[in-house]
């Protein structure tokens, strides 16, 4: 196994000076008691706050069939381009556009972008174009599948199909291989389509693994609908105090997070000398435990936040169950945070070599116009001061604004005499986290 | 474990061994505020190869089908030469990830040289293919 980099080749980040990590844990720590003790004491976050209406012309705009056809066109043609350079194009992975445009622009560019402005995968998701195309010609109702979704699966599908990507990227053998990359991204297009047409549209709000995380990232963004469905503008907090509280949630949120601390951990000396001692350097043994540590951060992240979110007197065996679940949205922040910290200058400079890549995407010595004469700036890993203060500024926001929102939704669901200490093991939790996630950005 | 025994030193005491090489360095010449002086003049390497120069050099040896050193670490400067200088009883290949990736043939020899440089500051792996080893990771710095 090559341990590349998120299955693309050259350097990574420098890690973050001590200093940083020091002062952006004492912070975090501070702001936690300081929400803890000092913020409201009466929920005050509401997901049905009429915020304010983008103007008319721009949402019609935003909203015209038209417009979401060319997106949807899109999709469906950069999907077509991407499979197509995964079986014609050139068989080595640094001459090969795919797996960057897959870890880069997909993994990581759909979900920042959706963090700025919604959902965007569900707009420009191909397996939903080609489902409605497919309905229109039919006839039928996207909406409508053959069979009702099962209530008990929640988020569960989509928790799989992440679990199936961070596996390919962070465990797998071989996580640059146009060949892996190509099949993961077909069988996405499969299992999706065959989602679609079962269950309907909501396959791809539960059981899609990029639209169930994008959307979970646009729950961050200041765009959002209101009930009657016109754009908002909105705090972002009243925004994520309206994500799905459904089976599933836990093993989303904690395959993200735990899966982002694995990519770190894995690549620093100490997890490298344990993988050698443990598993020699065989192929298989090595890919076994990759899995074995990739799960078991994933198990510890979840077990660890649902032993907390049920740390709570005052409250029923039925609704104890039910915290977590319900609690899992203010992670949200967190595993955000986290991922523009560690994926930053992968997305911006890894990003521009992509780009350059396809300029000539089949292998055949093309040079298109605009892509060929690129150069790559590192305008990040130039500067690695710069760079190290806006992870531990990522890192630290989303702190902030997970446990504030743990905070409000602890004042909605416990009762009053245990407002205060029912939160208490959530937040310290919270600040595990991020100090875990702080200590693998400066030992990483 | 025992087939690595050149893993001998872990990044961790590579760090302890950066801050006393610091240290002293600050000792002898009774420096005030220059403590950063030592980092800039002389680069400070897990492994036990010799620097000549300004050059950073890794030693790697390959020998009865075990790498030393391996996951070691290792200090450069931006547009620093780096040497690899490998001895070897097998052929392998180098791979250096930094941007853009270089690629060095290993054969059976000793007193193998390859020389390069990084222009960007950022983490550098230097792996053995066929070994399926990381041998060293480089953190240049500005």
């Amino acid at each position: 196994m090559t341990p590349l980099a998120h299955g693309i080749g050259g350097a990574s980040d420098l890690p973050i000076p001590f200093t940083y990590a020091v002062v952006g844990a004492a912070w975090a720590l501070t702001f936690s008691f300081a929400i803890l003790a000092f913020a409201w004491r009466e929920p005050r976050l509401d997901p049905h706050s009429p915020g304010r209406a983008l103007p008319a012309g721009l949402r019609a705009c935003c909203d015209s069939p038209a417009v979401r056809a060319v997106l949807g066109g899109l999709g469906v043609a950069v999907l077509a381009l991407a499979l197509a350079i995964g079986v014609f194009g050139d068989r080595a992975q640094a001459r090969n556009p795919l797996p960057g445009m897959v870890y880069i622009f997909l993994w990581v560019g759909v979900m920042v972008a959706s963090l700025l402005v919604g959902p965007v995968w569900k707009i420009v998701s191909p397996v939903r174009a080609l489902h409605r195309l497919g309905c229109r010609m039919a006839g039928r109702d996207p909406a409508r599948g053959l069979l009702p979704y099962p209530g008990g699966w929640g988020m569960r599908p989509a928790a799989l199909g992440l679990f199936s990507f961070v596996w390919l990227e962070l465990a797998s053998p071989e996580p640059g291989s146009v060949t892996a990359v190509t099949a993961w991204l077909a069988g996405y297009v499969v299992i999706g389509l065959a989602g679609l047409i079962v269950f309907g549209t909501v396959w791809a709000e539960r059981g899609d693994p990029l639209e169930v995380y994008s959307s979970l990232m646009a729950r961050l963004s200041p765009l959002s609908r209101r009930e009657s469905g016109e754009l908002a503008l909105r705090w972002p907090l009243n925004n994520l105090a309206g994500a799905p509280a459904s089976a599933g949630m836990v093993a989303v949120t904690a395959t993200l997070l735990g899966s982002t601390a694995f990519d770190s951990l894995s690549a620093s000396a100490g997890w490298r000398d344990l993988t050698l001692d443990l598993a020699g350097n065989s192929t298989p043994s090595r890919t076994l435990f990759q899995t074995a540590g990739l799960l078991a951060v994933i198990g510890i992240v979840a077990a660890a936040f649902t032993l907390a979110a049920r740390a709570t007197g005052g409250v029923s065996g039925a609704e104890r169950a039910m915290l977590p679940i319900r609690l899992a949205h203010s992670l949200v922040p967190v595993i955000a945070g986290y991922v523009v910290a560690h994926y930053l200058s992968f997305l911006v400079e890894k990003g521009q070599a992509t780009l350059i890549l396809l300029a000539d995407p089949l292998g055949l010595g093309w040079s298109l116009p605009l892509l060929g004469n690129l150069e790559v700036h590192y305008v990040l890993s130039a500067h690695p001061a710069v760079l190290g203060s806006i992870k531990v500024a990522a890192v630290l926001a989303g702190h902030i604004l997970g446990v504030t929102a743990a905070h409000d939704r602890c004042l909605r669901l416990l009762p009053p005499r245990h407002r205060l200490t029912g939160q208490l093991a959530l937040m310290l939790v919270m600040v595990g986290y991020t100090f875990t996630g702080l200590y693998l950005l400066f030992d990483a | 474990m025992a087939r690595w025994s050149g893993r001998g030193v872990s990044a961790r005491s590579a760090v302890a061994v950066f801050a006393l090489v610091a240290l002293l360095g600050c000792g002898v010449t009774g420096c005030g505020s220059q403590t950063s002086e030592p980092a800039a003049s002389g680069p400070v390497e897990s492994t036990a190869a010799d620097h000549s120069g300004q050059a950073v050099t890794v030693g790697i040896r390959l020998a009865g089908g075990s790498v030393s050193p391996v996951n070691a670490r290792a200090e450069a400067r931006v547009g620093e030469p780096i040497e690899l200088v490998v001895h070897s009883d097998t052929e392998d290949e180098l791979h250096v990830h930094a941007d853009p990736e270089h690629t060095f043939p290993v054969r059976a020899g000793a007193d193998q040289r390859f020389t390069f440089r990084v222009d960007v500051p950022g983490r550098v792996d230097v792996e053995l293919h066929e070994a399926n080893v990381t041998v060293t990771t480089i953190y240049v710095r500005p």
